[in-house]
């Protein structure tokens, strides 16, 4: 009934317990964060001892895979993009007490509706064929959490539960699309054709891979920030999240603020499908949103679902992720491990938020 | 569709509903104790791999169950320290359990296969096991007593867990936690205690859950390979109203709903098999949106009991 409540709600007064790492956890959520990422890196150099490889000689490598040349840094922002609008979006939902954990199935269907724009309106001038993509993407991820939102708030069904099942739904709808007429005859593997190169996103340098995804990624978190701070929708967003009688008695409706929420969220995530599309693969892939949606609720999590914070983390993980396979290429330890430090950074996480008894909003 | 047809899809509905049951039953224990078990899909993605693992290793399938029970428990307990212990918020903790039991069985199957490739490690599949003359009844014996020895264990084992929860002293106290900690608190019980009991005990069962899909269904481990199974469980939880039995029928319905789907592809209809897949996720979202407001869940789940 509660689900969320301690995420987003005032802490009762209570002092921080668990000695001179009960302080630490609480001095500050990028401290925080910051212990919680250090801890889940010396447990997972237990896993790589296990597996007889040397875990300083793995960690460097991963550093140098995620920094080490301009090449890598590119790939790692491309790659910290669909993070940050997924995440961002997240982070405003779990501030109104709303848990959607559907970005993945989100992420999908925006990125199919910004396919077919850039397969089917073809002859338009790249200057309205990509904003009628990218708006055909976030509309499209909107749709897709707006029904979530209708089946939560119409029916009373979980939304852990509604966003979840759809994600399968979504996925499978990317199946079907690129098994029938999105897909390339002949390919051996599911996909769209290329894009035609007017519906590629265009590069923020000249001469990289570096799209211009990552600078809608900064506004939007930006823009996320001021409507959650500085504007009545995001006061009342607070609102729904803080206390819902309180809501209910300066005259908001729950329902509504849900589904805003939820739409906003959708409409980020199916953005950042878009721009995976159109900005990376130049076609539509199956798989292309594998894990981008629970990595999302771990880097809202981590940002302490502040949008501005959100950043930060979410270049983390991105950074971490091409690490990560670089480290896999270098020394064969499996990248899968990053899993396991995004699954412990937000235990440990969640244990320090536990403790205080919730952030303060 | 003759009958031999139809008994057949039966069976297959019942074997396919299996894991889900027991993961299902698991499930119930935790979240009539107050603790959502969101975690349910790692807990089976665990024990599906320590199933493959020792079983392979020791040649002992008895010892591969008794380590899927096991591996299962190992997750639950990392959730039931942080949900009872720490007060992490239920969804999320398990969310979070999930990520990563999919990167712990992924990186330590590929840092066991070694250089070689995962598929080696691979077990025989456990074959069906008639039971002794009532396998030769007709239509009954093929559809219920042609069973692996598994599904026997899943749907036998909602006696017991009935008779646990609502005809024993302690199923009363387990119960009495998920409704009101405070009151059970006054009664002398410890709350939290009880709460981290279920947790894991439910588990084991997801574990075995688990091991049915590997040791039953597949033969190997392969990354990811619950692919929802543990969120369906989930489902069919809330559609049973947090009762063994009515868990059994939600279950057998999505499993009827994935058996139809691999078997209506074989009728040349003009639907693609994408659509026919969609089938048991879209079964249970009409369904839990077809009871909408009516399931009543245990009054305190996913509050955190603060002694007074």
């Amino acid at each position: 009934m509660n689900a969320g409540a301690q995420l987003a709600q005032a802490p009762p007064a209570r002092t921080p317990d668990g000695g001179w790492l009960g302080t630490v956890m609480h001095a500050h959520p990028l401290l925080r964060a910051l212990v919680s990422v250090v801890l889940a890196f010396v447990i997972t150099a237990g896993l790589i001892l296990l597996a007889d490889k040397n875990p300083l000689v793995a960690y460097v490598h991963l550093f140098q895979g995620a920094f080490g040349s301009w090449d890598r840094i590119v790939v790692g922002l491309n790659k910290s993009t669909p993070y940050l609008l997924c995440a961002v979006g997240i982070a405003l939902c779990f501030r109104g007490r709303v848990i959607n954990i559907g970005a993945e199935g989100q992420i999908a269907i925006g990125g199919v509706c910004a396919s077919a724009v850039a397969l089917f309106a073809t002859g338009l001038s790249p200057w309205w064929l990509l904003p009628l993509a990218m708006l055909a993407g976030a509309l499209g991820g909107a749709a897709w959490a707006g029904l979530a939102a209708v089946i939560h708030v119409r029916r009373g069904v979980h939304e852990v539960l509604v966003t979840l099942l759809l994600n399968f739904i979504a996925l499978l709808v990317v199946a079907e699309v690129l098994h029938g007429r999105m897909g390339e005859e002949g390919a051996g593997f599911p996909q769209s054709p290329l894009f035609d190169p007017t519906a590629w996103l265009p590069k923020l340098m000249p001469g990289t891979e570096l799209h211009i995804g990552i600078a809608l990624a900064v506004i939007a978190a930006v823009g996320m920030h001021w409507v959650l701070w500085r504007t009545t929708l995001g006061f009342r967003w607070r609102l729904l999240g803080a206390s819902k009688p309180a809501a209910r008695y300066a005259g908001v409706s729950a329902g509504l603020g849900v589904f805003g929420l939820m739409a906003t969220a959708g409409g980020l995530a199916g953005l950042a499908g878009g721009i995976e599309c159109l900005g990376v693969h130049y076609r539509l892939i199956e798989g292309f949103s594998a894990g981008f949606g629970f990595n999302a609720v771990a880097i809202a999590l981590m940002g302490a679902l502040n949008p501005l914070y959100v950043l930060p983390a979410a270049l983390f993980f991105g950074f971490l992720e091409t690490g990560a396979l670089a480290m896999q290429r270098q020394v064969g330890v499996p990248s899968s491990l990053v899993l396991v430090i995004q699954g412990l950074t937000m235990v440990f996480v969640l244990c320090a938020i536990g403790r205080s008894g919730g952030d303060k909003v | 569709m003759d009958l031999p047809f139809f008994l057949d899809f039966l069976a297959a509905a019942l074997r396919i509903a299996t894991p889900l049951l027991l993961a299902a039953l698991g499930g119930i224990l935790s979240e009539r104790a107050g603790t959502f078990a969101v975690s349910l899909e790692g807990q089976m993605l665990c024990g599906a791999f320590c199933a493959i693992v020792v079983t392979h290793t020791m040649a002992s399938v008895g010892l591969g169950l008794l380590a899927s029970a096991g591996g299962g428990m190992l997750l639950a307990s990392v959730v039931a320290v942080a949900t009872v212990r720490f007060r992490t918020e239920h969804m999320v903790t398990g969310l979070a359990a999930n990520i990563l039991a999919l990167g712990l069985t992924s990186f330590l199957m590929r840092a066991l296969a070694g250089t070689g490739s995962v598929s080696t490690i691979r077990v025989p599949l456990l074959q069906a096991w008639p039971v002794p003359w009532l396998s030769d009844l007709p239509l009954v014996g093929t559809l219920l007593f042609q069973q692996p020895v598994l599904t026997y264990l899943g749907v036998l084992s909602i006696v017991p867990l009935s008779v646990f929860l609502f005809r024993t002293r302690a199923g009363l106290t387990l119960r009495a936690v998920g409704e009101n900690p405070q009151a059970a608190f006054a009664a002398g019980t410890d709350p939290d205690r009880v709460r981290m009991a279920a947790i894991i005990a439910g588990g084991a069962l997801a574990g075995l859950a688990g091991a049915v899909l590997s040791l039953q269904q597949v033969g190997t481990f392969t990354d990811g390979m619950t692919a929802g199974r543990g969120f369906l469980a989930l489902a069919a939880i809330i559609v049973g109203r947090w009762m063994p039995v009515g868990t059994l029928v939600a279950c057998l319905v999505f499993g009827a709903a994935e058996a139809l789907s691999l078997r209506v592809q074989a009728f040349n209809l003009p639907v693609s098999s994408y659509v026919i897949q969609m089938l048991p996720y879209l079964a249970a979202l009409a369904v839990l949106a077809g009871l909408g407001r009516t399931a009543r869940l245990p009054a305190a789940i996913g509050q955190p009991f603060v002694r007074p």
